[in-house]
């Protein structure tokens, strides 16, 4: 192989990488050197502190709360709105009169924005006028404090999630479910598979990849969660919803104070990289077989 | 080629040319949004209809956003903004940074304005903002039930739980008070008065952290202690749930009451209309201070369009203006006269009430470092208001942090 053709795949990839060094590598790294200072937003008066900034995020019962709260919702919501995504797209893939407008129906939480759709939730969660609560007591129960009980704000939250987002899981496994070939469900009737059997063999490892998708979409998005928080709580009761993504606007935006906000973006690239390797392996791993 | 060549040459000549008038006429106002926002409206309107050739952009803004907006335009100096409403909290920070514009530099600012609301648009004896809002934390109380339970009005906060107490025991879906209850800056607002009523402090006037004080320990403890007589879910209050609460006829006191939510007590959405007094906050061991929430004025000093800016001002502040906001929008005027003109004492019965606050108003800690001092103890009143601290141990930990923040 002469030199030239050794040389064309990096000539060709060149302006490729010079957009991700441009837009990815120096972000991260300035973020991390950021992250060793004691500096302001203009980065006037920068001082050196090295692990300063990480001690007191570790010192800080804010932000260990932080980091909690992002994972267990993280975790919690990804989990919920896949299963009900699947069971949304098994129930949506047989015919029946009116599956359209049922259809319809599903998606329009996706469509809104979020702020209307926080907007919405706040009023159905008030604990005397609120459509929920109402309801609750119509049928002789007690009101529920949604969203200032710092038991059950962030499992609230979790709820709006699942409502406004469980149709975007939904619409990737439905085309999933779509895609899979009506003849093989036919075969394993004939071979005498019932409905449990024909889903656990069958269904599931075939929609696997879109399970995966959708999981990996979902917790993307979930472990950056932001608007639904600081719409809805502030953040509170207390730190009950309190997110890393809250922490580190907190930290750069309100305060100014770079240093630590930078530190806090760096331990959510840590552990949102961790994620990234596991989703990466499992889909190189899927890719090989 | 060459046609195209000249086309984009004249083009480029153009642009260049236009861009120096177009920066002349332009004026940018970044305003709050939701009760204030009907105000800078009113007032643009009325100001284009005067000037025409003016391309006038108003941006509405929530308090957090405006505040972040301005304060990156000016760390980065965009010269995007010409006119900048600022809360009188923020103030400090902007001046003492030197972010904007003395206004003695272009034209200076005609009218007796309150005396604490100019207080907080000066440093260091230049005026670098117009009082535009002359908000302040009033009390507010239905004096039918106090009557009717025997009750005068309260003068100290102790006096207002006992009220609170009685009312929420003897009136049937009706609680004793309300407060804004949520993290941040109205948890904080709420406390505040209570705080001073015994004597403590966040910031002492040599800029220390002071509020692990047996005082503030006091005033915690009371203030905690309002939220069994408040609704449920008060944790989660903020300005519209608290208005809900009083003009509904869902609570019998307001522990804050700013003058701009007042507007509506007697308009015909509220179910106590008359019924509900607009009083200075109380005291307890010390007399009431109620707390000054001053809306200003000013001109950011990257602004490309000062005079004219400067000229907006003016025009917004000029005694008929302020009138014409009061009546048509509630916003209280920052004109001392107003406060006793008939026609606005006719419509807001309450206002020479608020004149004689505003007089001895306190205004939050004059320091550059207030929002996250602010931050930082409404992080913590909620997690004593919840039940997770202890009120000597909440006030120990924020004041550790506040010093902290104080010294960055």
């Amino acid at each position: 192989m002469t030199a030239s053709r050794r040389l064309l795949p990096w000539l060709l990839l060149t302006p490729a990488l010079l957009i991700f060094a441009g837009l990815t590598l120096y972000p991260l790294g300035r973020t991390l050197a950021l992250s060793l200072f004691a500096t302001d937003y203009g980065f006037e008066n920068a001082k050196f502190v090295g692990l300063e900034n990480f001690q007191e995020l570790w010192d800080s019962r804010f932000f260990r709360q932080a980091v909690t709260n992002t994972v267990v919702f993280t975790v919690v919501a990804t989990v919920l709105e896949v299963a009900a995504g699947l069971g949304l797209a098994l129930l949506l893939n047989r015919a029946f009169p009116g599956r359209t407008l049922v259809m319809t129906l599903l998606l329009a939480p996706f469509v809104l924005s979020t702020m209307v759709v926080t907007a919405i939730w706040r009023a159905w969660f008030h604990f005397d006028l609120g459509f929920l609560n109402n309801l609750l007591r119509a049928i002789g129960l007690p009101g529920v404090p949604w969203l200032f009980d710092p038991n059950l704000a962030l499992w609230s939250i979790v709820l709006v999630d699942l409502w406004q987002t469980a149709p975007f899981a939904f619409l990737i496994i439905f085309a999933g479910l779509r895609l899979i070939p009506q003849d093989v469900y036919e075969a394993a009737r004939v071979d005498g598979a019932g409905p449990w059997r024909r889903f656990r063999d069958m269904t599931l490892p075939l929609l696997a990849p879109y399970l995966f998708v959708a999981a990996l979409l979902r917790s993307v998005d979930s472990f950056k969660l932001f608007d639904k928080v600081y719409a809805m709580t502030g953040g509170g009761p207390g730190q009950a919803t309190e997110t890393v993504s809250m922490f580190v606007y907190r930290q750069g935006f309100r305060f100014f104070d770079i240093g630590l906000a930078s530190a806090a973006a760096v331990v959510m690239i840590v552990v949102a990289g961790l994620l990234a390797v596991v989703y990466a392996a499992s889909l190189l791993k899927g890719a090989g077989r | 080629m060459r046609t195209i060549g000249k086309a984009l040459g004249a083009m480029l000549m153009l642009a260049g040319l236009s861009l120096p008038a177009a920066a002349q006429d332009r004026l940018v106002i970044a305003g709050r949004d939701a009760g204030f926002a009907p105000a800078l409206a009113k007032m643009v309107e009325l100001y284009q209809a005067k000037n025409p050739s003016v391309k006038i952009e108003r941006l509405e803004l929530g308090g957090g956003p405006l505040y972040e907006r301005l304060a990156v335009g000016a760390r980065e100096k965009t010269a995007a903004t010409d006119v900048a409403m600022l809360d009188d909290i923020w103030a400090p920070e902007f001046m003492a940074r030197g972010w904007l514009t003395d206004l003695g530099t272009v034209g200076g600012l005609p009218g007796e304005f309150v005396k604490s609301a100019m207080d907080v648009s000066r440093h260091d004896g230049k005026l670098y903002a117009a009082p535009f809002v002359g908000n302040i934390a009033m009390f507010a109380y239905r004096k039918d039930l106090l009557a009717k339970h025997g009750f005068e009005r309260p003068k100290t906060w102790s006096d207002v739980v006992k009220a609170a107490q009685v009312i929420q025991d003897k009136e049937q879906g009706v609680s004793g008070l309300v407060f804004r209850g949520i993290k941040g800056n109205p948890i904080v607002t709420s406390f505040l008065p209570v705080l001073w009523a015994h004597g403590g402090d966040v910031v002492s006037a040599d800029g220390k952290a002071v509020l692990d004080t047996p005082a503030a320990e006091k005033a915690l403890t009371q203030f905690l202690s309002f939220k069994a007589l408040a609704p449920k879910g008060v944790e989660t209050y903020n300005a519209t749930e608290l208005r809900d609460a009083i003009q509904q006829g869902r609570a019998a006191i307001a522990v804050e009451m700013w003058s701009s939510w007042a507007g509506t007590l007697d308009g015909s959405a509220s179910k106590v209309a008359n019924q509900v007094e607009v009083v200075a906050t109380p005291g307890e061991v010390k007399g009431p201070a109620p707390m000054l929430g001053a809306w200003l004025l000013a001109i950011p000093a990257d602004s490309p369009n000062k005079a004219r800016a400067a000229d907006f001002i003016r025009f917004v502040t000029s005694p008929e203006n302020q009138k014409l906001i009061a009546l048509e929008t509630g916003n209280p005027p920052t004109l001392t006269a107003l406060f006793n003109d008939k026609d606005l004492v006719a419509k807001y019965r309450w206002y020479p009430a608020q004149l004689e606050a505003l007089n001895v108003a306190q205004a939050r800690p004059r320091i550059s470092q207030w929002a996250r001092v602010e931050t930082i103890l409404g992080d913590y009143l909620q997690l004593a208001l919840i039940g997770q601290l202890q009120p000597k141990q909440a006030l120990t930990e924020a004041n550790a942090q506040i010093t902290r923040a104080l010294t960055r």
